[in-house]
């Protein structure tokens, strides 16, 4: 088992252009820690910096304290899933994952014990003598997986393994790695684009963007309270509502958010000696769609009227996509219960539990401190 | 009531008319261009030598031409020299032309002006080369051997394989040697063990191209070989007394000359279409 820290890596390709850049993390022994970002953001090749299968310009990558710049792969002691799987097209399903034990010497029969109970493990013993092409998608990742495992690596480096797979087997999969953390105990670094990964299965997330880190948090404490707008989108399907708005002072002494059309929120009066700052100024409201609700059941939350723009029905809920004004008009995103009813075109009162709302500065994009917002549990509407 | 032809058979593949009895025609003739001329060839190396010219289409059939070519003019050993010249120049150029395709492949060894100088002397004509090598060959003693025309062979073959062999290990993920690197082994492991394997399709048909060229080589073979060491191709061309060519016996020598040609374009077709990489990666 391993630590990993890295302090202040960075990765230039061209003088100016970073694939990393000044990343700091400390990764705990055990830990399983997401990597999250969309494509190009840095993710991956912090990941081989990591493994040693891509140098770094700049910092220090420390793997069980020990410094590894400069070292070899083979010399981490780290296993790598890969997106792809790679594993080795000639050589069978028993082959591919007894390769790593071969060429550090193991004696034969300790290397078939361990293929053995690899195998066993994740449901491959028919498949020894297969060839990974006669493989389906899901028994190659297991398999790539298996390679990992008979290895006994300090840390796996998983380099999004699931994105090949369909949903349903996706979702089986995503269990089956977190259970196999809990067996293990490895120190587990998962990259991935997926936000449900990303939420579901790891202790933290790291979320990347440019190159850099933008927030590293516990998932539910990074959802509730993303560092950015960046992270505020990016983190949820639909993602939150960014609304541009203004902050005014109410007669009566609190704060109110002016939106389009001249539609007005109130800013719940725990927030306001925080926001008091930027009254009079322009500010990006963010509202998370699971903040609407059908009916009220808080005097505090607030109608909002809304022209449907469309429904999307999905099974177990409704995600209403609807504009408030029409000069210019603000489009929200909605998330309610599956009897939500409603056509294009109509106009639905919904109501916003105000508490879970957040404030950016739209010249950083930053999240404007608050305090924390009430425990409560979600209600159904 | 039965639906037209037309909607029967939307890509009219079952459509008779002009146009298709048209290509028909065209197909036919571009056809015989190509086939008449071995056909021909075929045909004469079984009629009797008097009768070759003959506007007959089988004067007569007769082994007697493949028979006196390799009884008199000793054309098997001609054939095991080019066999062995050709073999031979293959298996020396393609390790190095392996090695050199996956540097430029991989690490993009000498940048792009260095893989295109490496092609330059491909471009060079033969004839600017041949009478260097000569100088060259003689000074070492390497005319008039196998040897010697074994890595002539070798030398011009090898940026042609290192091109082709750099275009197939482009095409192989970078993944599975970064597999094997995080698995145990070193870059060079990787490549011995992953990558030649992976690759194996590649080398075959690079290999059968390098033995094609050899095998059908003229202008140095003339040069640096003699009357004991030469190949085929030189062979064929030396049929000629002052009679005139024995076109009979020519034309045996080119179709003894095919075979190894025709059994190595059915290897590589196998070799191309099969992709070993499937399945490695998704």
């Amino acid at each position: 088992m391993a630590s990993i820290e890295l302090q202040h890596v960075s990765k230039l390709y061209a003088p100016g252009v970073y694939g990393v850049k000044d990343v700091s993390l400390q990764i705990e022994d055990g830990e399983f820690i997401i990597f999250l970002g969309p494509s190009g953001c840095g993710k991956s090749t912090t990941l081989r910096v990591i493994a040693g299968l891509e140098s770094h310009s700049e910092g220090r990558v420390l793997i069980d304290g020990k410094l590894v710049n400069g070292v070899a792969p083979r010399d981490r002691n780290v296993a790598v899933v890969f997106q792809s799987y790679a594993l080795y097209p000639h050589m069978s399903v028993g082959q591919n994952m007894a390769f790593g034990l071969r060429m550090r010497g193991l004696p034969r029969g300790e290397i078939e014990a361990k293929v053995k109970s690899a195998t066993a493990l994740l449901g491959l013993s028919g498949y020894l003598d297969r060839k990974p092409a006669a493989l389906s998608g899901g028994q190659r990742q297991r398999v790539a997986l298996g390679r990992a495992i008979v290895r006994e690596p300090a840390a796996f480096l998983l380099d999004e393994p699931l994105s090949n797979l369909d949903a349903q087997l996706r979702a089986e999969m995503r269990l089956e790695l977190v259970k196999l953390h809990r067996r293990l105990g490895r120190t587990i670094v998962h990259v991935t684009h997926d936000q449900v990964e990303a939420m579901t299965m790891g202790d933290r997330i790291c979320i990347m963007r440019g190159g850099a880190m933008v927030q590293v948090g516990r998932p539910l404490d990074v959802y509730a309270n993303p560092a950015d707008t960046f992270v505020a989108k990016f983190l949820a399907s639909p993602p939150m509502n960014l609304v541009p708005a203004t902050l005014q002072a109410t007669p009566e002494g609190g704060l109110a958010l002016a939106i389009a059309n001249g539609t007005s929120l109130a800013v719940p009066p725990a927030y306001a000696a925080s926001y008091r700052a930027f009254v009079g100024r322009p500010v990006i409201l963010g509202l998370r769609p699971e903040d609407f609700y059908e009916a009220p059941r808080e005097p505090a939350w607030q109608p909002v009227a809304l022209t449907v723009v469309a429904l999307e029905a999905l099974g177990a809920e409704t995600v209403l996509v609807g504009q408030i004004g029409t000069d210019p008009p603000v489009e929200l995103s909605a998330r309610l219960s599956r009897h939500m009813a409603g056509s294009a075109g109509q106009t639905v009162t919904l109501y916003l539990d105000p508490d879970p709302m957040h404030l950016f500065d739209p010249a950083t994009t930053r999240l404007i401190p608050r305090p924390p917002a009430p425990a409560r549990a979600r209600i159904a509407a | 009531m039965s639906a037209p032809a037309a909607m029967r058979d939307p890509d009219g593949r079952g459509r008779a008319g002009p146009r298709r009895l048209g290509s028909h025609i065209g197909l036919v003739l571009a056809c015989a261009l190509i086939l008449l001329p071995p056909l021909w060839v075929l045909r004469t190396s079984f009629v009797p030598e008097p009768q070759t010219y003959s506007s007959d289409l089988m004067p007569g059939a007769t082994l007697d031409n493949y028979v006196g070519l390799l009884t008199r003019n000793k054309f098997a050993s001609f054939y095991l020299n080019s066999v062995i010249v050709a073999l031979g120049s293959v298996v020396l150029a393609l390790p190095f032309a392996a090695m050199t395709g996956y540097a430029f492949a991989r690490f993009r060894t000498g940048g792009r002006l260095t893989r295109f100088a490496v092609l330059a002397t491909q471009m060079l004509p033969p004839v600017a080369l041949v009478l260097p090598t000569f100088a060259i060959f003689r000074a070492f003693g390497l005319t008039d051997s196998r040897l010697g025309l074994t890595l002539a062979y070798a030398a011009l073959n090898l940026p042609f394989l290192t091109w082709i062999l750099m275009g197939f290990f482009e095409g192989v993920p970078v993944d599975l040697e970064w597999a094997a690197m995080t698995d145990g082994t070193t870059a060079w492991g990787a490549f011995w063990r992953i990558v030649v394997p992976v690759s194996l399709p590649g080398l075959a048909a690079a290999g059968v191209l390098g033995f094609i060229l050899a095998w059908n080589e003229f202008l140095f073979a003339l040069v640096l070989t003699g009357p004991v060491t030469q190949t085929i191709p030189v062979a064929l061309a030396s049929l000629q007394s002052s009679n005139g060519v024995q076109i009979g016996k020519v034309s045996a020598g080119v179709v003894l000359a095919v075979v190894p040609l025709v059994i190595a374009s059915r290897f590589i077709q196998r070799f191309i279409v099969q992709g070993l990489t499937f399945g490695g990666v998704k």
